[in-house]
């Protein structure tokens, strides 16, 4: 079993108290579809091509500059394998942002994203945000996931959708900054609409809560 | 899913890794809780500059932030979005749009991004559309909203710290109400105080006697997995069918499983019905319900008897036992009384208030309290440092030494000075430290420590006052001045010797400003008649009966301890303002011994209107019981429109603002769904200064 947890995570990431905001945000998604990569891409820009299964959750934590804020991410990363399951679900309440990953060569990856959808439906607070991410699109000739069909499943879950790649380095930052710009979005709505207007309460809810539809009918 | 995450079935291995990983996940909670303190204390700074808080007063024509005269202006165009004051152009900030509120509601915005409070607060709950009366227990069972931003980390990092003895599960079960000492899911974890942070314990704390091991875990489906945790063996199936009734089936067997197995914990049981029931809930999401048995309630139904028939057909919640109430009855406090004590204190304070930015910065103020001492013109400063040894839980005051200060004996030129320190709110005698004398000076030297003893997170809580003293070996001693440092906005990091310059005495309750009284947590829903949940059964409410608005109370954080020993024994009451009486007044059952009492108690008004919801307003206060005299109060919060107004009426008490005022219109805006808030408790219950 892996035993990377303790090396491979620095200590200075706690002591920096220099950032405006502080968003939690989670990698979920089938075992080996590469979130643990994605994020060692994304946080420390390095990439091992061996398969390392992470234990229950880890997590690893990235300052950016973004919108004129310094905003703290701390990004856990969860096992995919469902015996950590009771462990990873008790993360998603409190997460601000999902990245939902999975395998573009891997097609049962990608059928378990309806569920792993519903999970988030089933466990995060609202105002979660959420990123459909079909990560190992260097791998273009085992791809079984066609791009077409993710970006659909994604409107269909009312996700934005990015192909990327953890190896290569493809739309890694970009996922990351979309999700952060999301959330900044939804930030700024929920205060306007926390927000009393004078002549009353009129705003009512948001459509966009409801960004991901009620209940699917595919799937399973 | 619930607390009650089982890691049982890891490796020793995999426990350690995790451990580690949760510690790492400990060490930025913490930081980041110092980083969030510190920010909401420039809040609290910045509102108490703004003196003017209240409903409009259009008559003043003041602005509300800076006090300037408005002139003739249109108070429409005038009056900020927020908080409903007028507010000259000076005290705004304009958004994109040209939209502007005032700075105060402005940096409250920035508060609630800057502290993430802009998610962890808004969950309204997402699964409304559902059966009203499922939603209810559903939500009843919600207590993990105790701290929202808890981590399961934190659970299980405190599971592991406990560092119980396995093999007492089974007493465990026989006594599920001691939930605390869930035993720990990692045997081998060492000293079980060492890792224990600050805010661990003020969860601890708020733990005592009376929740399992605390909340965690995902979301709001989780109140029901602790609720059938929790009262195992008490539970009883809701009538909403089989579905439920499943749920309570697993549990004998697993528990005769979790007895056979040496180290399986109670937790163990529980969490493995619960894989199961997750699997369910990733297929097709069951819905589940439990009786909640450890929530009570008390409902005085305004409405005619038939009616309270109905209401009780919609649920199995237990119900209001009547003794409940009138046991407290008799310690009925008077509350105008108290308001006009509070009134005559707030005088004092914000005549302080005025000034208080500027007594720090000016070397001069007059301490003039009638009688005790003499009048004094403060100067001067004091020069000290603080650390906080965290293994002997100790405060370390290091006086430095006094700087110019102002002769005690006018007369004579002379002064014999020394320091004296409280932690307010605690001024008994308990909590005083002092320094020697030093003689004939007015720049003493001191080099001394003083110490006190106390938990972090308590001591955050706290206001270190340094006050110096003119020793009179005949006479009295007198006052040399003052100063206060609120310790949860200390960097206690920094060992830097900080020099702060003294002021003159206020109010008694000024010393402590900003006026902190801790929080209660609060969840609300109106139900508006058709929505009711006996109507979603198929029997009809009745109509135009309207709608019932249930006010959970769920906890308290942070209150200030009215008794010797650091503790309150606290309760809730609640009045439906206009009506200040026995009809509108509920009360919850007294959490004894602890500042962070958990009272998970609703309060239920019937027959409410939509459209009263614009003229009512609830009105909650925080006692310490006290049987022998009048109880204490430690704090409210009135919620409603905060207009001034109802029914046509200028009123004192619709005066909420900013978080009150922001849960009262969540609730409004979404019927049906518990709207939670986090309100700071006023320190008075006297009107918000206009």
């Amino acid at each position: 079993m892996a035993s990377a947890t303790d090396s491979r995570y620095g200590q200075k990431e706690s002591s920096d108290q220099n950032f405006d905001y502080m968003f939690k945000i989670l990698i979920i998604g089938n075992s080996s579809v590469g979130k643990t990569s994605f994020l060692f891409r994304y946080a420390d820009d390095s990439f091992t091509p061996a398969f390392v299964s992470t234990v229950g959750i880890d997590f690893k934590v990235k300052t950016i500059y973004r919108n004129d804020k310094r905003i703290k991410l701390q990004i856990w990363d969860t096992a995919g394998q469902e015996r950590y399951r009771t462990i990873t679900t008790a993360y998603y309440r409190g997460a601000m942002g999902f990245i939902l990953m999975y395998d573009i060569t891997n097609e049962e990856s990608f059928n378990a994203v309806q569920d792993w959808s519903t999970q988030i439906k089933t466990y995060s607070w609202d105002n979660a945000q959420v990123l459909l991410v079909g990560n190992k699109c260097d791998m273009e000739d085992e791809r079984v996931v066609s791009a077409e069909k993710g970006r659909q499943l994604a409107e269909h879950l009312g996700f934005e959708f990015f192909e990327a790649s953890a190896k290569d380095n493809i739309n890694v930052k970009q996922t990351f900054e979309r999700l952060v710009d999301i959330i900044c979005e939804k930030m700024s709505e929920s205060l306007d609409a926390a927000d009393p207007a004078v002549t009353g309460a009129k705003q009512g809810p948001q459509l966009s809560d409801q960004q991901a539809p009620p209940h699917q009918d595919c799937a399973c | 899913m619930s607390e009650a995450v089982d890691l049982s079935f890891l490796s020793d291995v995999e426990k350690d890794l995790i451990l580690q990983v949760l510690q790492r996940d400990e060490e930025l909670r913490k930081a980041e809780e110092r980083r969030i303190r510190r920010l909401k204390n420039e809040l609290l700074e910045i509102r108490r500059k703004g003196a003017k808080r209240s409903s409009q007063r259009y008559s003043e024509r003041t602005c509300a932030r800076c006090q300037q005269s408005l002139g003739r202006i249109s108070p429409k165009a005038n009056t900020c979005r927020g908080c409903n004051h007028l507010v000259c152009r000076d005290c705004r900030s304009y958004g994109p749009n040209s939209s502007w509120r005032c700075k105060v509601c402005t940096k409250e915005a920035e508060l609630k991004k800057t502290t993430g409070d802009w998610f962890y607060d808004q969950r309204i709950n997402r699964f409304a559309n559902r059966l009203g009366s499922d939603m209810v227990r559903l939500s009843l069972r919600h207590r993990s909203a105790a701290s929202k931003r808890e981590t399961v980390g934190q659970t299980l990092l405190q599971k592991a710290q406990l560092g119980d003895p396995k093999g007492s599960s089974a007493a465990r079960q026989k006594s599920p109400q001691e939930p605390r000492k869930v035993p720990s899911l990692f045997p081998d974890a060492s000293d079980p105080q060492e890792g224990k942070s600050d805010t661990e314990s003020m969860e601890n704390m708020s733990l005592d006697g009376y929740r399992p091991a605390p909340a965690a875990g995902g979301g709001r489906r989780n109140s029901l997995d602790k609720a059938t945790t929790i009262k195992e063996g008490k539970q009883v199936a809701a009538p909403s069918g089989p579905v439920a009734a499943s749920l309570t089936l697993p549990l004998p067997s697993r528990n005769v499983l979790s007895a056979t197995n040496g180290r399986e914990t109670l937790t163990g049981s529980r969490s493995s019905t619960l894989v199961n029931e997750h699997e369910a809930i990733f297929k097709k999401n069951p819905r589940r319900v439990v009786r909640p048995t450890d929530y009570t309630k008390s409902v005085i139904d305004l409405r005619p008897e038939d009616f309270v028939g109905e209401s009780s057909s919609m649920g199995d919640r237990s119900k209001s036992v009547p003794g409940l109430t009138t046991e407290l009855d008799e310690e009925e406090e008077d509350i105008d009384n108290l308001v006009e004590i509070h009134r005559q204190r707030v005088a004092r304070g914000s005549m302080r208030s005025g000034t208080s930015s500027s007594t720090l910065g000016s070397m001069v103020s007059i301490y003039s309290e009638a009688g005790d001492f003499g009048n004094i013109v403060v100067t001067g400063g004091i020069s000290f440092s603080l650390s906080y040894e965290q293994k002997t839980q100790t405060l370390f005051i290091h006086v430095k030494e006094c700087r110019q200060l102002a002769y005690g004996d006018e007369a004579k030129k002379r002064s014999n000075p020394y320091v004296k320190t409280y932690l307010l709110p605690d001024k008994s005698r308990q909590g005083k430290r002092k320094t020697t004398i030093k003689r004939n000076t007015v720049n003493p030297l001191y080099n001394e420590l003083l110490k006190y003893e106390i938990n972090k997170s308590l001591l955050l809580a706290r206001t270190l006052q340094f006050s110096v003293w003119h020793h009179d070996r005949f006479g009295r001693n007198t006052f040399l001045g003052e100063a206060e440092i609120p310790m949860d906005s200390w960097n206690f990091d920094s060992q830097l010797e900080e020099f702060l310059l003294l002021h003159g005495k206020t109010g008694v309750d000024a010393a402590g400003l900003p006026q902190y009284k801790g929080e209660l947590v609060v969840s609300m829903k109106y139900i508006p008649s058709s929505k009711h949940p006996g109507a979603g059964n198929g029997r009809k409410g009745k109509a135009g009966e309207g709608g019932e608005l249930q006010v959970w109370i769920k906890e308290a954080k942070n209150l200030t301890a009215a008794k010797s020993g650091g503790t309150s024994d606290s309760f809730v009451k609640g009045y439906l303002l206009p009506h200040k009486n026995k009809a509108s007044k509920r009360k919850t059952p007294v959490v004894k011994k602890t500042l962070n009492p958990h009272y998970n108690h609703t309060f239920v008004y019937n027959g409410i209107n939509p459209e009263d919801l614009q003229h009512i307003c609830l009105e909650l206060t925080v006692w310490d019981r006290e049987p022998l005299s009048s109880n204490d109060f430690l704090g409210g919060v009135r919620l409603g429109v905060g207009n001034g107004m109802s029914n046509g009426q200028a009123v004192d008490w619709m005066d909420s603002m900013g978080e009150e005022l922001n849960l009262w219109q969540k609730m409004r805006q979404y019927p049906g769904s518990w709207a939670e808030g986090t309100l700071q408790l006023r320190s008075t219950m006297a009107k918000l200064r206009p």
